[in-house]
């Protein structure tokens, strides 16, 4: 088989006060011809710095300190400047993760698209126009001709990857590379981002090298994968290899930890405890001993070498020695081979509900459910009032929460599902008093929060606390640890004895280290700094914690553990939890019930089980479908649901998924369904429900 | 780190970790950066040399010896006499105090006033901070030397009234750069978080926008010493600041300007210092900035 890039043996040190961090180590990898490769591994695990080795863009405090880079034939690594930019652009080209920061926001489509190929000289500038139009086409978006004036700021996130990717293949490169194409974008964008690239590599036979710590898109896409851990190749093969016949534990494990996986609700993940090595100091045997489930005495000591486990299939594992190794191994898939992850110990357990002298009582003594929420409405200002009166618009607001009604009991778990736009991280804000609202009413045990002045709802915000989408963005930046996790007692007025007792049971509770309490949020991983996100929600032991997309930015073994700390906390303390979510696999394991938003509305609400099971809006089908699974045997030959999320301030007429929707009808175009209620409980915004 | 949880949880009350390395680093990469410790060493001896100078000078500033009026230097007097017999070395380090004293709180007060502004302006309610904007925008319109000449005009020349003009001056650039940090700020997750704990704006203010506002600050406050020794000069040598028997720079500049035809030396005595003081406070400004600014840091 012909191979496009070889690399062999690569090394790859950074420079930094600390130490040189061996970031990768004897990397040994090939791409073949018009083959779609996939990297997996999690944060760092080096997957970005191959590609970027390959590239020759390492920052400045890099060193290769080895190998070898074969692109067609030629030395990467011996390239000099007029052949690197020979090299990039025109023979290799990049799909960056995120459009918004890729893409130039002061010029157009067509300048842009123009400037990727102004190495052909002989070209005028009509026929690169007219290149760059045909290639805007053939990526799905209509209307080229004027699109191509477009900014990047007038496209949506779905829209600016499918330019990322024409651009990307303007100069007919020989090797492709995506680096996490669909990591920014909704499930539904994710669907059709992926639908789009794999019918174009079939169509051009391009060669593809796609790096995700996204399992589901690696399996739905890719033919060969490589598996990364602290900067090795773990293991390699045929996605199906891969998937089916995982011969490295790490493999196994990140395949059992992912949520979309496990299907069943209310039991723990699998987790993967520990963390990475240091890549500045790195272990004499296996960088996975530490955390390997299978671990033994061989692997404490020798490196293992790439063992072969099958046609170009090969993994970096003792168990695989054909003396010392386990022939037992790997048990067959559905078999849980990690840990399961321990509870608590009861010492601990008790140290760590024994709060400081406090009572939450101070304003929670009404009746009624945990939250109400009542016809929410909140609108934004669209426009200036002078501006909106000069252009003759009578309303000038769009409504990003338009008339919501739920209801929260004491210990349950309510899940709101919807792609971004959809308002559901505006809703949560709404109901703890952060923006406006319009109208309805939001009550907590019976009492009204709407209209209550700052002084009036304080008290009360003791009860409900909110965690943030960034784990690490939502920590005050230059406040230790320390101060942070113990700042809601100051802010309330909170008489503690030990303010380091008290920082250390919230440490215990959420399973923080306690020797980091003198760390700031950025020297901290980002499932440590979510930790702390949950110890200051839970340090005075509130009732209702509003999540806002709780896993957001973690790795999958990570995601596990948050999840079932969540869990555990609600078990203990009885807590209301109210997550907000694009991750459907998530919420599947915690939430008991379901409200899926679309455009500010609820259009879905009811059981959680009931709705995975049978969903009942075309919405919420699509979604359930949209999931990529990690099972390359199940890809999806069809994108189920065309087109994004209009614009807030054009809400479509009638039934407002109908452009959506593959089974809309006419009614749908002109009456707008109101909510009605299924047999089973649920309540559906829709004329023709898919069941019930 | 969190290997086991249970090991976590058995173990005693740990200690904290003590980690100075961030901090170390910083300070590594300044002890290597020249031009800094060359700063930093001017910095140091106009502090000393201001602070000592009552030992330090041979004689009296203001001591008159009509004799030995505008003479060369020499051993007796290092750089030389003035037209009436002063010794210009003595005056010379008399007028750092002046200097250092208009210096450190001229800036340190529009540093201190320049953050609070700009914080309420940059948080506070949309209003409050057009108006202030508009404030600090008139005030800055005005050049210092002629809205220094107006209000002379009417109160007469004081050294308070130049440390007045000076941190009215320079308070609006200041607040303005703090409040476009603080705007920048208002809208992250972090202060959303805080709110949503019940924390009251002055705690936001004080607690969280703060420290994030005054790293970049500082370092523009070190630069700005030069300036403010400066205007201090200029408004003393155009007779608007210190008055004559008492040394600054400003005034040493102005009366060797008159007696230049008869001896240089005067206004080279009172032009080395603040020469030296404006590039010891401009280097070590920038080093600080190098240092501390992570967006120089990254390497990337």
């Amino acid at each position: 088989m012909d191979t496009q890039l070889a690399i062999r043996d690569l090394s790859v040190d950074f420079r930094t006060p600390g130490g040189r961090v061996h970031a990768l180590r004897h990397i040994d990898l090939d791409v073949p011809k018009g083959k779609i490769l996939g990297i997996v591994g999690e944060s760092g695990s080096g997957k970005s710095t191959v590609i970027w080795t390959v590239l020759r863009l390492l920052a400045g405090n890099a060193v290769v300190t080895g190998g070898k880079i074969d692109f067609g034939g030629k030395d990467v690594l011996g390239f000099d400047e007029a052949a690197l930019r020979a090299y990039r652009g025109e023979e290799v080209s990049v799909i960056f993760q995120d459009p918004m920061t890729s893409q130039i926001p002061v010029l157009t489509y067509g300048q842009q698209m123009l400037d990727i190929l102004y190495r052909r000289r002989n070209l005028s500038v009509a026929e690169k126009r007219k290149l760059a139009i045909a290639m805007m086409r053939r990526v799905g978006i209509a209307d080229p001709e004027m699109r191509i004036r477009s900014y990047p700021h007038q496209f949506s996130g779905g829209m600016r990857q499918r330019i990322s990717i024409a651009m990307a293949l303007m100069m007919d490169p020989f090797l492709l590379i995506a680096d996490e194409p669909t990591t920014a974008l909704d499930v539904t964008m994710e669907a059709q981002i992926m639908h789009l690239m794999r019918s174009l590599q079939a169509e051009l036979q391009a060669t593809l090298v796609v790096v995700s710590h996204n399992l589901g898109l690696i399996a739905q896409l890719c033919d060969e994968v490589v598996v990364m851990y602290a900067g090795e190749v773990v293991e390699r093969g045929d996605v199906r290899q891969i998937f089916y016949d995982a011969q490295h534990p790490y493999t196994r494990a990140l395949i059992e930890c992912d949520p979309a996986r496990v299907l069943e609700r209310s039991r723990l993940l699998p987790t993967i405890a520990g963390d990475l090595p240091d890549l500045r100091d790195l272990p004499a045997g296996c960088v996975f001993a530490a955390r390997c489930p299978k671990v033994f005495d061989m692997c404490l000591t020798v490196a293992p070498p790439l063992y072969v486990a099958g046609a170009r299939h090969d993994a970096r594992c003792h168990l695989l020695h054909p003396q010392k190794g386990d022939p037992g191994w790997p048990p067959p898939i559905g078999e849980i081979t990690l840990y399961e992850p321990d509870p608590p110990s009861r010492e601990a357990a008790e140290f760590a509900s024994t709060p400081v002298a406090l009572k939450s009582g101070t304003a929670a003594s009404g009746q009624g459910p945990m939250l109400k929420v009542d016809s929410l409405r909140v609108r934004f200002r669209s426009m200036g009032a002078l501006r909106a009166r000069l252009a003759g618009v009578a309303d000038p607001f769009v409504d990003a929460v338009r008339n919501i009604s739920f209801e929260l009991e004491r210990g349950e778990t309510l899940g709101v599902v919807g792609e971004s736009g959809s308002g559901k991280t505006t809703a949560a804000r709404a109901i703890l008093g952060l923006v406006k609202t319009h109208s309805g009413s939001v009550a907590y045990r019976g009492r009204e929060l709407t209209g209550l002045s700052a002084a009036a709802f304080k008290p009360l915000r003791r009860d409900m606390a909110m965690m943030f989408q960034d784990p690490v963005g939502s920590l005050s930046p230059r406040q230790t640890v320390l101060s942070l996790v113990t700042e809601p007692f100051d802010i309330h007025r909170v008489p503690v004895d030990d303010r380091y007792r008290e920082a250390e049971r919230l440490c215990d509770m959420v399973r923080f280290p306690r020797n980091f309490l003198s760390r700031y949020p950025h020297e901290l991983s980002g499932g440590q700094a979510r930790r702390v996100g949950v110890a200051r929600a839970l340090a005075l032991q509130p009732q209702l914690i509003l999540a806002d997309e709780p896993t957001a930015g973690l790795d999958v073994s990570v995601q596990g553990e948050i999840l079932n700390l969540m869990g555990e906390l609600q078990r203990t303390h009885g807590l209301s939890y109210m997550i907000i979510t694009h991750n459907l696999p998530v919420v599947r394991h915690i939430a008991d019930r379901l409200a899926i938003m679309y455009l500010g509305r609820i259009v879905e609400y009811g059981n959680c089980d009931r709705i995975f099971a049978r969903p009942a809006h075309p919405y919420t089908e699509a979604l359930v479908k949209g999931i990529p699974r990690p099972d390359p045997e199940k890809r999806r030959s069809l994108v189920s649901i065309e087109g994004e999320v209009p614009s807030l301030a054009r809400r479509p007429p009638g039934c407002e998924f109908h452009p959506r929707c593959p089974y809309a009808q006419d009614r749908c175009r002109t009456e707008e369904p109101l909510d009605r209620p299924l047999d089973d409980g649920r309540l559906i915004r829709c004329h023709f429900p898919l069941t019930g | 780190m969190s290997a086991n949880p249970s090991d976590i949880a058995a173990a005693p009350l740990a200690p904290v970790e003590r980690r100075f390395s961030a901090r170390r680093e910083k300070l590594l990469s300044f002890l290597q950066n020249g031009q800094g410790m060359f700063g930093l060493t001017l910095v140091l001896l106009f502090f000393a040399s201001a602070i000592f100078a009552p030992w330090i000078a041979p004689y009296d500033p203001n001591a008159l010896d009509i004799p030995a009026r505008m003479q060369g230097p020499s051993w007796a007097h290092l750089a030389g006499t003035d037209q009436l017999g002063r010794d210009t070395f003595s005056r010379v380090l008399y007028g750092g105090r002046v200097a250092l004293k208009i210096a450190a709180i001229g800036v340190s007060a529009s540093l201190a006033l320049g953050i609070v502004l700009g914080i309420i302006a940059g948080y506070g309610p949309r209003w409050l901070d057009s108006l202030m904007l508009l404030a600090f925008d008139t005030v800055r319109a005005f050049p210092v030397i002629v809205l220094a000449l107006a209000v002379v005009a009417v109160t007469g020349p004081s050294l308070e009234l130049v440390l007045i003009i000076i941190i009215v001056t320079s308070v609006p650039g200041y607040a303005r750069l703090v409040r476009t940090s603080t705007l920048a700020l208002k809208n992250t997750e972090f202060i959303t978080a805080e709110q949503s704990l019940g924390a009251s704006t002055w705690r936001i203010m004080a607690k969280h926008i703060m420290p994030n506002v005054v790293g970049p600050l500082l370092i523009l406050g070190a630069m700005d010493v030069p300036v403010v020794v400066t205007v201090e000069a200029g408004l003393s040598f155009l007779g608007l600041g210190v008055l004559p028997p008492q040394a600054s720079w400003g005034t040493i500049l102005n009366e060797g300007y008159l007696v230049i035809r008869e001896t240089p030396w005067l206004v080279v005595a009172g032009g080395i210092p603040l020469v030296l003081t404006t590039l010891g406070f401009t280097f070590l400004g920038e080093a600080l900035r190098d240092v501390l600014d992570p967006r120089l840091r990254k390497g990337r």
